[in-house]
């Protein structure tokens, strides 16, 4: 799945901050890499109001007067904030331009000339696209966080890859757009109900990116579980050995007992009772934490566990109705004398909506298997070049 | 590796009202374009180049592809989180301070804590501001307060986790942590190794030319402060990746996409440096019999001085460097001292030791001097020489003589302003003659126009005597270069240079090398200078200073051997390790 982010270089920032201060009623004038942008009193923004100059990339005289324009330039995240908030619902046609229809890739890489490709809209249909942030983040990783198209039919509320494509290529920054948008006509239950359907769809699509941090999350708490299995082993170890010191002065001072004078007997009578309760103590702290180790640290390995536990956000930022035709694509193709012509399921912004499948093996057609002859049939390339 | 999993993944669907109410607002205003674009460019990346690489003054710094390709990675393919491990003498350095003049510039770096060995603190400190201009307080600087007073640090690693400073160090979040020699916190067993665990920090560049230094768990433990659980857990680590016998390593590709994540090595044979030649002409000469009288009595002095007040150890050593210097500059020192009547040992004697300058009429070395920038002057472009010498008095005297026998001269020294240092600079290019400089010579200058050197007098500081070679044998110079060493007979210079600097071949090492050989020499606490005085003023004769000064050597002689064994082994280790960028 494509990553919706945009490069922001230095021509894209330029791009964008001009057009949404025009849209905000404003002006900019140029002046080489220095603007003067003005702001209107009454315009609905957080930026501000009035005259303001504006130094763009790398005019970086740290004296000069004004705002610096830049990918991570203040002003300029200032503007996305504004701008990111200002609309987030609304609605985009993808109408189609006849010279845009895109000609199915298995009609491409072969002698098959295709003449003529006309669509015939039969219905619009329409479907959201949802742009969601995805942050996944633990505590031995770096928080990662994308950003995703995800495209719902409406009717059939089944997920669109093709349009997710098409509407990204649409919303990029260098594409010339000359359709401005609409408000939705969406009700807030039938988005909130597609809204789920795209979580749900969207989750699937980044299941690689979670797999990725959760197995390097789970090493990184195995290692941490283990360092701690160490240490705890080596105290087992070193209570073992006082046990042992302790047991053996016990016996030592029982000899005294039996054997000392009666001044002896009474002393080596009382440190045998000290060294009895220390060596219950060891014991008692020796078989707690065997008991512990045996069943594998729980507390520890439930607290180490929490910790390294992936956090994963998922947070709907803008929400589109895309407005699109569907109906059918003839496309006329020529090969060696003989002209035919195919007609496919077609959707503007979603392209061949059918498989069309070899009329000799079944196979289906593909950019590596294409049409290589039309002569009778529509034949693929296995087919033909294996009957010379 | 390990068990997948061990951990739980909860999924938290943020709130969507906000967004779902914007659909029946009516006055919404604006175009959902824009904001749809507004978001893709808010997830965006930066444009990721090094913008401030525009900022540098190009004859400050001369980068290397290598160089940018590294802070580039470490920045913004690493998160800002590396382990730069380029062979010796590639420059890791510059490697940091590009990284930290990026940060600087996207403002990044409102903390940053730079922990060096002790000896490499002040070059730190001067290099960062010459060549990148950005302001360190050093912890030996007399400014320095503590680690809560400032915002730009440079300090020993040993400083920061003493007693005194331990808990405010770890008490404040570091925006960016610099790790010189990283391979001091291998073990984890140390205060060190436990200092920099335990340290808050958002971005670490760790720096070392020998991440392993006796076994692969070294890698381990460095690593793993870095990237904790990359490499799983120690066991899992050695079973994995480490052969039995300790010294190989197995699975070396998965090691090596491991690493790739968090270490930059760039080999010498990989970059397009080349050095050119350097000879070294060491000449000795024969003192004049009052010269032999006056470095006699000096020497008895400073030795009897020493025995019984080692509170004056400093002026005492100064005293010692001065008379193979030049006796005018003994002599301002002595004048001074007795002027300001401080508490002196034997002020007789100094007045005695007066008299013997007062005798002296030829200074042998600076006769000998005009023997070597006559030469000069044939065989070098437009005679231009470099005098280095440790002090200004010598300075002056040599300047006098020169000019007077019709030598274009300049001087340079600490007194002049940064402009003027560059006038300095910029008429010796274009006039030629003689440069005669202090240490002051800073790093940053740019001096391969001009290949011939002479040390008239030697710091017993042996990085000090490479950065001074450094000036003019540096990236960018074409042709081969020429130090002339100047000493006396029968003086400590003689023993200095004879016995210890050409034993660890000194005139042929890089500052990177001379690092590792001496750092591990003074992990005591005393420095090189401290060991050479202490040999001179506690040996009873002759036979025994040059024993003393043998077995320093030999000292010396070992750590070079280690140093070197330790670079092949880490080159073995790494060998066939492609850790350049991917390809994707």
């Amino acid at each position: 799945m494509t990553d919706a982010a945009l490069a922001v270089t230095q021509s894209a920032v330029e791009a964008v901050t001009e057009r949404y201060i025009e849209s905000l009623g404003g002006a900019v004038e140029k002046r080489e890499t220095r603007w003067e942008v003005t702001i209107p009193d009454d315009a609905d923004t957080e930026l501000p109001a009035g005259s303001l100059s504006v130094r763009c990339g790398n005019d970086l005289e740290a004296d000069a007067a004004g705002a610096s324009l830049h990918p991570e330039s203040e002003f300029f995240q200032r503007l996305l904030g504004d701008a990111s908030e200002r609309c987030p619902t609304g609605k985009l046609s993808m109408a189609t331009d006849q010279a845009e229809v895109a000609v199915p890739q298995w009609l491409h890489g072969n002698d098959v000339e295709v003449r003529r490709a006309r669509f015939t809209p039969y219905y619009d249909r329409s479907a959201v696209v949802v742009l969601f942030t995805v942050s996944v983040e633990t505590v031995s990783e770096y928080q990662r966080e994308f950003l995703r198209a995800c495209a719902i039919d409406r009717r059939s509320e089944n997920r669109l890859p093709a349009l997710e494509a098409a509407f990204l290529r649409t919303t990029s920054v260098t594409t010339e757009t000359t359709e401005r948008t609409s408000r939705s006509s969406l009700t807030e239950s039938e988005a909130r109900s597609l809204l789920d359907t795209a979580r749900d769809q969207l989750l699937e699509t980044v299941q690689t990116e979670i797999d990725d941090v959760h197995r390097k999350a789970s090493s990184a708490a195995d290692a941490e579980l283990e360092e701690y299995r160490r240490l705890q082993q080596q105290r087992i170890r070193e209570l073992e050995t006082e046990r042992s010191k302790l047991s053996s002065k016990v016996d030592e001072l029982s000899e005294t007992i039996n054997d000392g004078d009666q001044k002896s007997h009474v002393e080596a009578l009382q440190e045998r009772k000290e060294v009895n309760t220390e060596t219950e103590r060891v014991t008692s702290e020796l078989r707690d934490l065997r008991e512990r180790r045996d069943h594998g640290f729980p507390h520890k390995q439930g607290e180490i566990r929490d910790r390294h536990a992936l956090d994963v956000r998922v947070n709907p930022l803008t929400i589109t109705e895309v407005e699109y035709e569907r109906g059918e694509l003839d496309v006329e193709l020529t090969h060696d004398g003989v002209t035919r012509t195919v007609t496919v399921g077609y959707g503007s912004g979603i392209g061949i909506t059918d498989d069309r499948r070899c009329s000799s093996c079944d196979r289906v057609f593909s950019a590596e298997n294409p049409v290589t002859t039309i002569k009778n049939s529509l034949r693929c390339r296995r087919c033909t070049s294996s009957t010379g | 590796m390990s068990g997948y999993d061990l951990v739980d993944v909860e999924v938290t669907h943020e709130s969507a009202d906000d967004l779902l109410d914007s659909l029946s607002e009516n006055d919404t205003e604006g175009d959902h374009l824009q904001s749809i674009q507004a978001v893709r460019l808010q997830a965006g990346q930066p444009d990721s180049e090094l913008r401030s690489l525009k900022e540098l003054d190009e004859n400050a710094v001369k980068l290397l592809e290598h160089q940018v390709d590294a802070a580039y990675r470490a920045l913004f393919e690493m998160d800002g989180k590396a382990l730069l491990a380029d062979e010796v003498g590639l420059g890791k350095t510059i490697e940091v301070g590009m990284i930290l003049k990026e940060m600087h510039f996207r403002e990044t770096d409102e903390s940053v804590l730079i922990l060096t060995p002790a000896q490499l603190a002040k070059q730190w400190q001067a290099e960062l501001r010459e060549k990148f201009g950005l302001e360190f307080v050093c912890n030996y600087d007399d400014g320095f307060e503590d680690f809560d007073a400032h915002d730009y640090i440079i300090a020993s690693i040993d400083t920061a986790k003493s007693e005194r400073h331990r808990r405010t160090v770890l008490d404040r979040d570091w925006d960016v942590l610099v790790l010189d020699e990283a391979h001091y916190v291998k073990n984890e067993a140390t205060d060190r190794y436990d200092l920099i665990d335990r340290l808050s920090y958002n971005y670490a560049f760790f720096l070392t030319a020998t991440p392993i230094q006796n076994e692969l768990t070294d890698l381990y433990n460095v690593v793993s402060l870095l990237r904790p659980g990359l490499f799983g857990t120690r066991d899992v680590f050695h079973q994995y990746f480490v052969n039995g016998d300790q010294e190989t390593l197995v699975n070396r590709d998965e090691l090596q996409d491991r690493l790739n994540e968090v270490m930059i090595r760039n080999r010498r044979e990989d970059t397009d440096i080349d050095f050119t030649e350097r000879t070294i002409d060491t000449r000795t000469f024969d003192p004049t019999p009052k010269e032999r009288e006056l470095y006699q009595a000096v020497s008895d002095y400073v030795k009897g001085a020493y025995s019984q007040d080692q509170g004056q150890k400093l002026v005492l050593m100064l005293l010692q460097k001065e008379v193979v210097s030049s006796p005018v500059a003994l002599k301002e020192t002595i004048e001074k001292r007795l002027d300001e009547r401080s508490a002196l040992t034997h002020a007789d004697d100094l007045e005695t030791i007066l008299d013997l300058i007062d005798e002296i009429e030829t200074v042998t070395k600076q006769e000998r001097l005009l023997d070597i920038v006559e030469e000069a002057r044939d065989t070098v472009e437009m005679g231009r020489v470099i005098v280095f010498t440790q002090f200004r008095a010598t300075q002056r005297q040599i300047l006098d003589r020169l000019a007077a026998e019709g030598y274009t001269v300049h001087a340079f020294h600490g007194g002049h302003s940064s402009s003027e240092k560059e006038q300095i600079v910029e008429d010796f290019e274009a006039e030629g003659g003689i440069l005669v400089s202090t240490d002051a010579m800073s790093e940053g200058r740019n001096l391969q126009f001009c290949n011939m050197l002479v040390n008239l007098d030697l710091p017993w500081n042996p990085m000090r005597v490479e950065q001074r070679i450094g000036r003019i044998h540096r990236i960018g110079q074409k042709r081969d270069v020429f130090v002339f060493n100047m000493a006396l007979k029968d003086t400590i210079e003689e023993y200095v240079l004879e016995r210890l600097y050409h034993k660890i071949d000194l005139f042929q090492q890089s500052v990177g090398e001379l690092s590792s050989i001496l750092s591990r020499l003074e992990e005591s606490g005393t420095s090189f200078e401290d060991h050479i005085f202490e040999r001179l003023v506690n040996a009873d004769s002759d036979v025994d200073l040059e024993n003393d000064f043998d077995a320093m050597a030999v000292d010396l002689q070992e750590q070079r051997e280690l140093a070197d064994k330790l670079e092949e082994f880490n080159s073995g280790v790494f060998e066939g390790f492609d850790l350049g960028a991917s390809d994707d």
